[in-house]
């Protein structure tokens, strides 16, 4: 089952950054194994940039949306066995220590035609 | 056996349905990784067994054979759902995916139902297996990435075999919106990727929380139930109270039976001693005039002493062990209630002393009130009077530790209905009637209410 781990950083609710691992022995466990897909750090939110296409008319805006506080600082994608799985590694990651993680199960549409057997599996309904 | 038809097969069915209506479902849900399936081949399987009984005997060990029974029907429907599958998937993939790859496209009917699946299926019967399969079917119930509601009510229905109706009845909401709440909750398993499994060593130990939180939900569900009259006003009775007070003992059995399969877990035994403790004075609830009587008040006649006796045997086991909980010291203060034979012999320095430690653990507004009622017994209404507002207070910080721990003090009318109950202990009439009245307005049990008005009556 895959899953898409948003890291969000959350400044209201920063929680302790002790006794956390490196991110680098994080990722050297997670990617070692396996589990992980693809991930990375993501630029802050005022480099993001909106597309939207209203009346035929492609929009694009600078900078953040929303003003939430909450932000989206990284991601990453894994294969994991079930929710548990995917939990044990989230719950590893240093971010869910000082900020949290979202665990975002993939409806695995297939649509980029990858060949990954167990994605057949996931999404019956 | 032919001797055995009739009332006798009706009978074994019946029990067997109790016994063992978990256990097959829990072990057709881990072959397979599909409650709704599983619930479907076990009630067939029950059905099956109703026509065959009758006529080929009581089979010697029924578990296994209606384990063995549901997954054959499993079996059975999974190669149905491929072929149907096939059918309709075949010309949608015709449509859709002409230029996929010719391997995408292999035939689903070299291994019709998945080769693991068809393993687990036809895996032999053995009791430990089934409760393994039984543990795990409680801890994806209890998932704390489920809604509360629906764990609580998807444990009742995947573990007793309770109807959506019968679920529904003793929630006290139409049977429309327990079915929703139930298919929500399994579609959430579904989409969630929560397994059939027991949780990694990692998670073990907030995830047995999250099971005896659940249980210990339903328990008090049924137990609230023994504090309300047990009919209407007017005299009938229409079953619901009898249909609500059951699910304390399906708690109750539920807790036993997690406690035997988490012997390792301390806080698993101590659940089950203070469900058992408290359930046995279920019948001195409520006085003979449909009035709720607090601890002190009650007939101790009616306490049933067998379940106290097991209780103080399942802590004390458990206390030995030193690994304490929460629900072992609530159990220890519960126990020190039911020991003695007369309310004036009760220890309340000891108790007393078990609620600090209960305030530590869990932070707990609620607690901290019960705590200020000890107190009251130890160092007078005065002291006591101003612990209870000392928590309010403290409340704003202490709702968001609340949200671990359990409690929030809000609209809780025992704040109020302690603080009159000490008032009155100092003679401060007025002031009391004042907190009866404010207790009154936010009370939500018949039962309760009745007991302040009675109260407030008494003050003038």
């Amino acid at each position: 089952m895959r899953y898409l781990m948003l890291v969000l950083d959350t400044p209201d609710d920063p929680g302790d950054t002790e006794a956390t691992t490196p991110i680098e022995k994080w990722a050297e466990k997670v990617y070692g194994s396996g589990a992980g897909i693809v991930g990375d750090r993501l630029r802050p939110q005022e480099d993001s940039v909106g597309v939207r296409v209203r009346r035929g008319e492609v929009l694009v805006t600078d900078g953040p949306f929303t003003e939430t506080k909450e932000s989206i600082a990284g991601f990453d994608v894994i294969e994991a066995a079930d929710l548990d799985d995917a939990v044990r590694i989230a719950s590893e990651h240093p971010m869910a220590f000082g900020g949290a993680i979202e665990l975002r199960p993939f409806w695995t549409l297939g649509l980029d035609k990858h060949d990954d057997k167990n994605d057949d599996k996931n999404d019956k309904d | 056996m032919p001797d055995a038809a009739g009332p006798a097969v009706g009978r074994a069915v019946e029990d067997a349905f109790r016994e063992e209506w978990g256990r097959v479902l829990a072990a057709v849900a881990r072959s397979t990784g599909d409650l709704d399936l599983a619930e479907d081949v076990t009630s067939e399987a029950f059905a099956t067994a109703l026509r065959t009984w009758a006529r080929d005997g009581i089979p010697e060990r029924p578990g296994a054979w209606l384990t063995t029974t549901a997954r054959r029907h499993a079996t059975d429907r999974l190669r149905r759902r491929v072929v149907e599958r096939d059918k309709t998937a075949a010309s949608a993939r015709l449509a859709e995916r002409v230029e996929a790859s010719p391997a995408a496209e292999a035939d689903p009917a070299a291994d019709p139902v998945g080769e693991a699946v068809t393993d687990a299926l036809t895996e032999a019967w053995s009791a430990e297996s089934a409760d393994e399969d039984l543990l795990a079917l409680v801890f994806a119930c209890c998932h704390p990435a489920l809604p509360l509601e629906g764990r609580v009510a998807l444990t009742l229905r995947s573990l007793t075999g309770m109807t959506t109706a019968q679920v529904a009845r003793a929630f006290l909401v139409p049977e429309a919106t327990m079915a929703q709440r139930l298919v929500r909750v399994k579609k959430r398993i579904r989409t969630t990727g929560i397994s059939f499994r027991v949780p990694p060593p990692q998670l073990r130990r907030e995830r047995v929380s999250a099971v005896l939180a659940v249980l210990y939900v339903l328990f008090t569900e049924g137990y609230d139930a023994w504090a309300e009259p047990a009919g209407n006003r007017d005299g009938t009775t229409d079953g619901t109270a009898e249909a609500r007070r059951r699910l304390a003992d399906d708690a109750v059995r539920l807790a036993r039976l997690v406690a035997r399969l988490l012997p390792d877990e301390p806080e698993a035994q101590g659940l089950l001693a203070l469900v058992l403790l408290q359930h046995a004075r279920r019948d001195a609830r409520v006085g003979p005039d449909g009035v709720v009587r607090t601890l002190g008040e009650q007939d101790r006649s009616l306490w049933r002493r067998p379940e106290i006796d097991e209780g103080i045997a399942v802590l004390d086991h458990v206390l030995a062990g030193r690994r304490p909980g929460p629900y072992q010291v609530q159990a220890a203060i519960a126990a020190l209630h039911s020991d003695p034979p007369s309310p004036s012999e009760t220890d309340w320095v000891e108790i007393l002393g078990l609620y600090d430690v209960l305030v530590d653990m869990t932070g707990s507004p609620v607690v901290r009130l019960n705590r200020a009622v000890a107190l009251a017994e130890v160092a007078g209404p005065e002291a006591a009077l101003a612990a209870v507002d000392a928590i309010d207070d403290t409340t704003p910080g202490d709702r968001r530790s609340a949200a671990g721990g359990g409690g929030s003090l809000g609209e809780y009318h025992l704040l109020p209905a302690v603080r009159a109950d000490l008032l009155r202990r100092l003679g401060r009439t007025d002031e009391a009637a004042r907190e009866y009245r404010r207790a009154l307005e936010i009370v939500d049990r018949e039962g309760d209410r009745t007991l302040l008005e009675r109260r407030l009556a008494d003050l003038a």
